[in-house]
């Protein structure tokens, strides 16, 4: 059996990297005294998997992480004893079994919600939400191996919605591809050309290819 | 809130600033409580690593009427971002700004980190200079090894703590809470922390000088105020608190494990080591004690790595018990064993062993000079034989990589003791193929690293001249030609950092001044290369009227007196001038548990019982 573990990580620890949130919850999986398993070879280390990274500056609210177990427990035990063993800024609201045939929540990923919080003014690029869903290509640049590489956003974002200043998006997350969260706020302030604004954005959910939360599959 | 928010989007490794990490302080300051800030001038991945911090973070937080929060020092595009947004430096925990505390208190662990201290408290919006402090500012002060000539930093620091600290950190808390409640004013607060042994404020001793620029006089200025300031010292180290948790950093520090300080202080006197005589007497913790603590620090953790502390745990008199112990405890949990500190003489090989069990890493050994007389003069006990046997011992149970640490410019060194170096590194070597092919690991790497010596107040060294810069470079670079040896690496540091390192270290008051002006002048980081501006220091010297030669490579009278010497650290004036004699004559003294050698401590009671 495994456990999967929903959690979250407050803005305030939202600049940790991902391999110091790895190392973290395996020093915090020892501090548990649960059932976890190692890796063999010659410096054994705490198997575990996050369902896809968090990046830099970006805190979570429904976090997916599958952690092998050695010994048969309780949902509701592992919840208490993990979430006694972590920071302030790391809360644990669900732990689920899995029965190891189910693929690891890396595989079934296929989508994240986010939530921007804009600092500074930034009406003129959420005008601009309406234009961007007509469109049919958007244009955008990112990073690839190989130096810059040119693709189309728009297939990428399933939805983008507006309530109360503060933007709401649900975009590709998978290994087809992956809109990136300041990919699209540089599109949207380019198409109202003004400058990136400073925000804010906490990814919320993690969602398989049906659109329904990664962790009850 | 949004603008720190901001900013730390803007930094590079913002994870430093961004506190909430396990085991730290999870409360606000409530009414009453004595806000202090744990301020230790470096970064974070330096400040993490530091054990003393974590000793006195958690008395101050044990006791109920104290709040402890931690400040350091910002890399340089965070200290930028800091002023151009006008945000005070602040804590970790709380966000606390630093101007805001009760007392701000720095931990001195090493001189060329003095300018940081200037940077936070100006950045913390707190007056740099004692003297200019308002009435309702926080109370600066300092401890650690550097406060034991602590003149440099006589003009910004109101109180230094000398020796040990856990016993009186609290009591300068006490003193303050309780006259800040009475509403004493801050020159009645600083008098009664002058009145705490152990602690010395400087604005109550005037010193004065000889044309010649020597310190003609120290003396107090206020009635009461004692001529001679006695360290602090911990007796009873079993039952002296230590901490059953760490702060477990998210970002990776440089010493990011358990650290159990297994001893504190060594009796081997070695005659360059500052901390051989500041933290004299030597006491031992139990390994029941020890294996406890261990208990509770893996539990508490969740740390892959335990680290034994002490400045010769060779000399730990139950250390097979203790590793033993701890391997046993911990082999099922997966926690790995280390062991720096040891000397080439004692018993390396089981310890070796013990790790070995759990990770292999590198050996690194400390001859600290190149022939048996320079080590004779420097009373460094250690033969060639030891490290024949200690290399040999370490390849035949597969180590391949061998660091040795030297020293350079030791008092009396001549190029012959230079040339031994590379002799030694031949030597080792010769260990490493002596041992059968099938035998030993591949990839034999043997590195070997000298650093200039730095006189140092209250060693027998204290006297000497420094090499100066240019005699520095020629001895670098005639290493650097006996050392091309296949398969060893050669490291060496410039010389100008450890010049500087030098006038610090044994500087006078006015030595305050020139590292203001340098810091005005934009140094700051002095210890990290990319920041270190040593034409600027020299410009400071000259604005300031002072030679660094006169501070670094003069040789000093026994009939100087020195900045320092009003300070009683236990081992007395007179047995530092006979171990200077003693190591111009190349004898050497031996361990002190085996017979008292009279450094002085004996004067205290309770000291060396054993």
């Amino acid at each position: 059996m495994k456990m999967w573990v929903v959690f979250s990580i407050s803005p305030r620890l939202r600049h940790i990297g991902h391999l110091d949130l790895m190392r973290s919850m395996q020093r915090a999986l020892r501090r548990s005294n649960l059932p976890i398993s190692y890796s063999q070879g010659f410096n054994p280390h705490i198997l575990l998997s996050l369902a896809a990274p968090l990046s830099v500056g970006m805190s979570g609210e429904n976090e997916v992480m599958e952690v092998p177990l050695s010994a048969p427990i309780a949902e509701e035990d592992f919840q208490t004893q993990l979430q006694s063993a972590l920071p302030q800024g790391i809360r644990v609201s669900q732990c689920l079994l899995k029965q190891d045939d189910v693929p690891a929540p890396m595989a079934a990923l296929s989508a994240a919600q986010y939530v921007f919080s804009f600092s500074d003014d930034a009406q003129a690029l959420l005008d601009k939400v309406p234009e961007f869903l007509a469109r049919e290509e958007v244009p955008a640049v990112r990073k690839g191996k190989k130096g810059e590489v040119r693709f189309n956003l728009r297939p990428l974002v399933y939805n983008l919605l507006v309530k109360d200043g503060v933007l709401h998006a649900a975009l590709a997350l998978s290994e087809k591809g992956t809109a990136k969260p300041d990919i699209l706020v540089k599109a949207l302030s380019e198409m109202a050309g003004v400058p990136a604004p400073h925000y804010i954005a906490t990814r919320t959910r993690l969602l398989d290819s049906a659109f329904a939360p990664l962790e009850n599959r | 809130m949004r603008r720190i928010e901001k900013l730390l989007d803007e930094v590079e490794k913002p994870a430093r600033y961004l506190g909430g990490e396990m085991n730290t302080l999870e409360r606000q300051a409530q009414e009453g409580d004595l806000r202090f800030a744990f301020c230790f001038p470096d970064t974070y991945e330096v400040a993490m690593s530091h054990l003393g911090m974590k000793i006195l973070y958690d008395i101050l937080n044990n006791h109920p009427r104290t709040l402890c929060e931690r400040v350091m020092m910002p890399w340089i595009d965070m200290l930028e971002g800091l002023r151009r947004e006008e945000i005070p430096l602040f804590s970790l925990e709380n966000r606390t700004p630093l101007r805001d505390f009760d007392v701000v208190g720095f931990t001195l662990q090493y001189e060329m980190s003095f300018t940081n201290i200037l940077e936070m408290l100006d950045l913390g919006g707190i007056q740099v200079k004692s003297a200019d402090r308002a009435e309702d500012a926080p109370i600066v002060v300092a401890g650690g090894p550097c406060a034991f000539n602590p003149e440099p930093l006589a003009p910004f620091i109101d109180a230094f703590m000398l020796g040990d600290g856990e016993t009186v950190i609290l009591e300068v808390c006490d003193i303050i809470r309780t006259l800040r409640e009475q509403g004493a004013a801050r020159e009645e607060i600083l008098y009664a922390l002058a009145l705490i042994p152990g602690v010395y404020v400087p604005r109550f001793y005037t010193a004065a000088y000889h044309e010649d620029g020597r310190l003609a006089s120290f003396v107090p200025n206020r009635e009461g105020v004692p001529a001679a300031v006695t360290k602090r010292i911990e007796l009873d180290l079993e039952n002296a608190p230590y901490p059953e948790k760490f702060p477990v950093p998210y970002t990776q520090v440089v010493h990011d494990r358990i650290v159990l300080e297994i001893m504190r202080g060594c009796t081997r006197g070695c005659r360059f080591c500052q901390a051989g005589m500041l933290y004299r007497p030597v006491r031992e913790r139990s390994p029941e004690k020890l294996f406890a603590l261990a208990e509770k620090l893996v539990e508490n953790t969740g740390y892959e790595e335990l680290s034994l502390s002490s400045l010769s745990s060779g000399d730990y008199s139950c250390l097979s018990d203790v590793t033993k112990g701890l391997m046993e405890r911990f082999q099922q949990k997966r926690v790995g064993l280390s062991l720096p500190s040891m000397r080439l003489d004692s018993l390396v090989k089981q310890s070796l062993e013990n790790t070995a069990q759990v990770k292999k890493s590198g050996l690194t050994l400390a001859p600290e000079a190149g022939t048996q007389r320079l080590r004779d003069v420097i009373n460094k006990g250690v033969t060639q034989e030891d490290l024949v046997r200690a290399v040999t011992d370490a390849f035949q149970s597969g180590w391949s990589a061998v660091k040795l640490y030297f020293m350079m410019g030791l008092p009396t060194e001549t190029d012959e003791d230079l040339l031994g170096i590379a002799e030694l590194a031949k030597t080792v070597i010769d260990c490493y193929f002596s041992v059968p092919k099938a035998q030993r690991a591949p990839g034999l790497r043997v590195t070997i690293s000298t650093a200039t010596f730095v006189p140092k107040a209250f060693t027998p060294f204290q006297w000497a001249a420094q090499d100066t810069l240019e005699e520095i470079r020629r001895k670098q670079q005639l290493l650097r030609e006996a050392l091309r040896i296949k398969g060893v690496t050669f490291n060496w540091h410039d010389g100008e950092l450890s010049l500087l390192e030098a006038c610090v270290a044994r500087g006078d008051r006015r030595m305050g001044e020139v590292i203001y002006a340098a810091w005005q002048k934009g140094c700051k980081l002095d210890s990290w290369n990319e920041h270190f501006k040593f034409d600027k220091w020299m410009e400071a010297f000259a604005d300031c009227g002072l030679d660094p030669a006169f501070y670094a490579s003069r040789h000093r009278e026994y009939s100087e007196l020195l900045p320092w010497a009003f300070i009683d650290m236990g081992v007395t004036q007179k047995y530092l001038q006979l171990e200077s004699e003693r190591a111009l004559r190349g004898e050497t003294t031996p361990d002190c548990r085996e017979d008292c050698t009279g450094c002085g401590l004996r004067r205290f009671e309770g000291v060396c019982a054993q």
